[in-house]
């Protein structure tokens, strides 16, 4: 073989390999774009998880909806819009299943006993309609008692679940909570690490086991924080306790970027402020801080990347439950936790895929917006230069 | 006074500033301590939930908490395999990609593939578990001789897409650093693109791709979530073949945790000791390579 055949053939290796690592990204976006899709809804983001059974309040509509054609053995209500089909409950009893909505329908607008809006949902399940139990009633009778009802109608129904609304409740406020904790220490810790250090053994340290933290996986956060944050300090399986944990897992990454902006203020600008008679915390406050305002986001980005991708560092601190969480002591399962949860105990790659097309979104989101900011600051940079 | 007060609080302020700074110190430390102090519990005298014997533990191949059998032999030679697996499959890969977008491609093909690899490392593990799943651990299954998708190959597939933007971006950065001149004295001397690459260019930036290997590898190691849903977490037995099922020292936590308690509990943190003490050595290891690469 020439030399100019063999170089050829190992550029080509070389373009096979970077084709394959190219199209290991597009395959796996490609599949969870595709099973994921198809299950994004309005009501997959904001329904809640669990299927919820309560008393709904629906009012009239104004005028009866003109009469529609339905499915065999369906029925239309042209009083409220809504189209019903006889099922069974759970317990094998008569009920009757909300099959369609029509727009403008007041079952949409329709309230629970604390009036709190809670729309009617195709798929509910209605077991009482009024003040009768649907148990043994027929399709023409429920009709008769919706015709029969006041201005006001009162229903017992079972409104499905299958929806990652409280997923999203509990991973936006494990950002928020990581984030305030995390930011103001790490940021503190760089300023101290570029505009205190003098070199030591003392700074030795602090970056060793900085760039030890960053090592070690998070499984091992996560058994740490369920013994210290969980049961010895008794906080808890809670969003609070998964925060933490999270905050420790950062703290290497936030320290290290704004340690980097940090560097780049120029010695100048201090060297004027000093000039001037301000103090070493003023020029901090006034020059360096605002200065570091691009790279402390771009910290504040990272960190929020890698909150929303956690989960075994989640998994036993913060929990895997499905519920709205009420405040930050309720144990909650993010988004990402809840996908892990979902394919290992009921095999539901569907919904899995589904989170993972938004978690996708919020990664690249944050992939370009980070990478717009350091664009900015480097031509900042050159400017000036 | 009011230049007292100044100073006052410059003073305290710099003490809040090294108390931030001596965070991750203090978290380390305590991280350290209490996964330590919990898991060599089992193997000293007179705790509370009985005795193990250390080598039982380190070289069995059972792993049956209801029968108070904790051997982690079997998952520690798993995860040693799968890791060494992920390397021989994710390195050369990754490294040959590096190539690609630093010496061979222009800038615009360069500047499409290296934020898809970028892209890759941002994806959450989990999805590359339930991908792992759904597809790879599917197609698999249509050629194992067990017809069980859940296998060590998979474990391996997985591993080796997730330690590849690692090394890709760690390798780029190593291979652009090498200085010019390198270059233009190789091709002086005659040699072809691929010769001043692999003869001039790589060696050049050897620990620059090593320290890129190691990070991989502790990312391995390390990886938990995305392996579990493909690892199949047999109770027991050495892993024989690629497509055997397999647990990774990891998984083992993650998948007991939730319900252990007592001494099942403390073997668990054992578990972790071990991992604690592979991550650490991997950590030592990319230090040492990094003042390597400081000093040339």
């Amino acid at each position: 073989m020439s030399r100019k055949t063999r170089d050829k053939l190992i550029s080509a290796v070389t373009v096979v390999a970077a084709f394959i690592s190219a199209a290991t990204l597009l395959v796996i976006i490609g599949f969870i774009l595709k099973t994921g899709l198809p299950v994004l809804s309005p009501d997959f983001l904001t329904g809640e998880y669990n299927p919820k059974t309560s008393y709904l309040d629906i009012k009239k509509a104004p005028r009866a909806f003109i009469a529609e054609k339905t499915a065999d053995g369906d029925i239309f209500i042209r009083e409220f819009g809504i189209t019903l089909k006889q099922t069974k409950d759970k317990e094998g009893k008569t009920a009757f299943t909300v099959t369609g909505i029509k727009s403008g329908s007041p079952a949409l607008e329709a309230t629970d006993a604390a009036h709190n809006k809670r729309p009617l949902k195709t798929g509910s399940v209605i077991t009482k309609i009024g003040k009768t139990g649907t148990e043994g009633l027929s399709i023409p009778a429920a009709a008769d008692l919706f015709k029969n009802a006041g201005d006001k109608l009162r229903i017992k129904a079972v409104i499905p679940g299958g929806g990652i609304y409280p997923m999203i409740i509990a991973t936006l406020l494990t950002i928020l909570l990581s984030l305030g904790i995390v930011m103001p220490v790490g940021v503190c810790a760089a300023i101290y690490l570029v505009e205190y250090a003098r070199g030591g053994r003392v700074i030795e340290i602090i970056r060793f086991a900085t760039e030890c933290l960053s090592g070690i996986p998070s499984i091992l956060f996560g058994l740490f924080g369920m013994l210290f944050f969980v049961k010895y300090l008794n906080i808890g399986q809670s969003i609070l306790a998964g925060s933490l944990t999270l905050s420790i897992l950062l703290l290497p990454t936030v320290i290290r970027t704004t340690e980097e902006t940090l560097k780049t203020i120029p010695q100048s600008y201090k060297e004027g402020s000093y000039g001037l008679g301000a103090s070493k915390l003023q020029t901090l406050c006034r020059i360096v801080l605002p200065g570091a305002l691009p790279g402390i986001l771009v910290a504040v980005i990272l960190s929020t990347g890698r909150i929303v991708g956690e989960s075994a560092a989640l998994l036993f601190t913060a929990g895997t439950f499905a519920n709205t969480p009420k405040s930050v002591l309720d144990s909650a399962a993010t988004m990402t936790v809840r996908a892990y949860v979902e394919v290992k105990e009921y095999g539901n790659v569907n919904m899995a895929c589904g989170i993972g097309v938004i978690l996708i979104a919020i990664v690249l989101t944050l992939n370009l917006s980070s990478r717009f900011i350091l664009n900015r600051l480097n031509e900042k940079r050159r400017d000036r230069a | 006074m009011k230049y007292k007060l100044s100073k006052f609080s410059d003073r305290f302020f710099k003490a809040v500033f090294l108390l931030c700074a001596l965070c991750s110190v203090l978290m380390l430390l305590a991280i350290t301590i209490f996964i330590v102090e919990k898991g060599v519990k089992p193997f000293l005298p007179g705790n509370a939930n009985g005795n193990y014997s250390l080598f039982n533990f380190l070289t069995g191949d059972v792993w049956k908490p209801s029968q108070n059998i904790f051997g982690i032999g079997y998952m520690a030679a798993a995860s040693a395999l799968a890791t060494a697996g992920a390397i021989a499959l994710g390195v050369p890969t990754g490294l040959l990609t590096a190539v690609f977008i630093a010496e061979i491609a222009n800038e615009k093909l360069a500047g499409i593939i290296r934020p898809m690899i970028e892209l890759l490392s941002g994806i959450p593990s989990v999805l590359y578990g339930v991908f792992g799943y759904a597809v790879v651990a599917k197609i698999i299954r249509s050629f194992s001789p067990y017809h069980v998708g859940d296998s060590l190959l998979a474990v391996i597939i997985i591993l080796s897409i997730m330690i590849l933007p690692t090394v890709v971006s760690i390798s780029e950065a190593a291979i652009r650093a090498v200085p010019a001149a390198y270059r233009e004295a190789a091709y002086g001397l005659g040699a072809t693109k691929t010769e001043v690459i692999f003869k001039t260019v790589i060696p050049a930036a050897k620990s620059g791709i090593l320290a890129g290997v190691v990070l991989g590898t502790g990312r391995a190691i390390g990886e938990t979530m995305a392996v579990i849903l493909v690892a199949g977490n047999p109770e027991g037995g050495m892993p024989g073949g690629i497509f055997d099922k397999v647990r990774l020292i990891t998984n083992n936590i993650v998948l007991e945790q939730g319900y252990a308690s007592g001494m099942h509990e403390e073997m668990l943190f054992s578990t972790g000791v071990i991992l604690f003490i592979f991550i650490m050595a991997v950590n030592i290891l990319l230090n040492r390579l990094k003042k390597r690469i400081g000093e040339t």
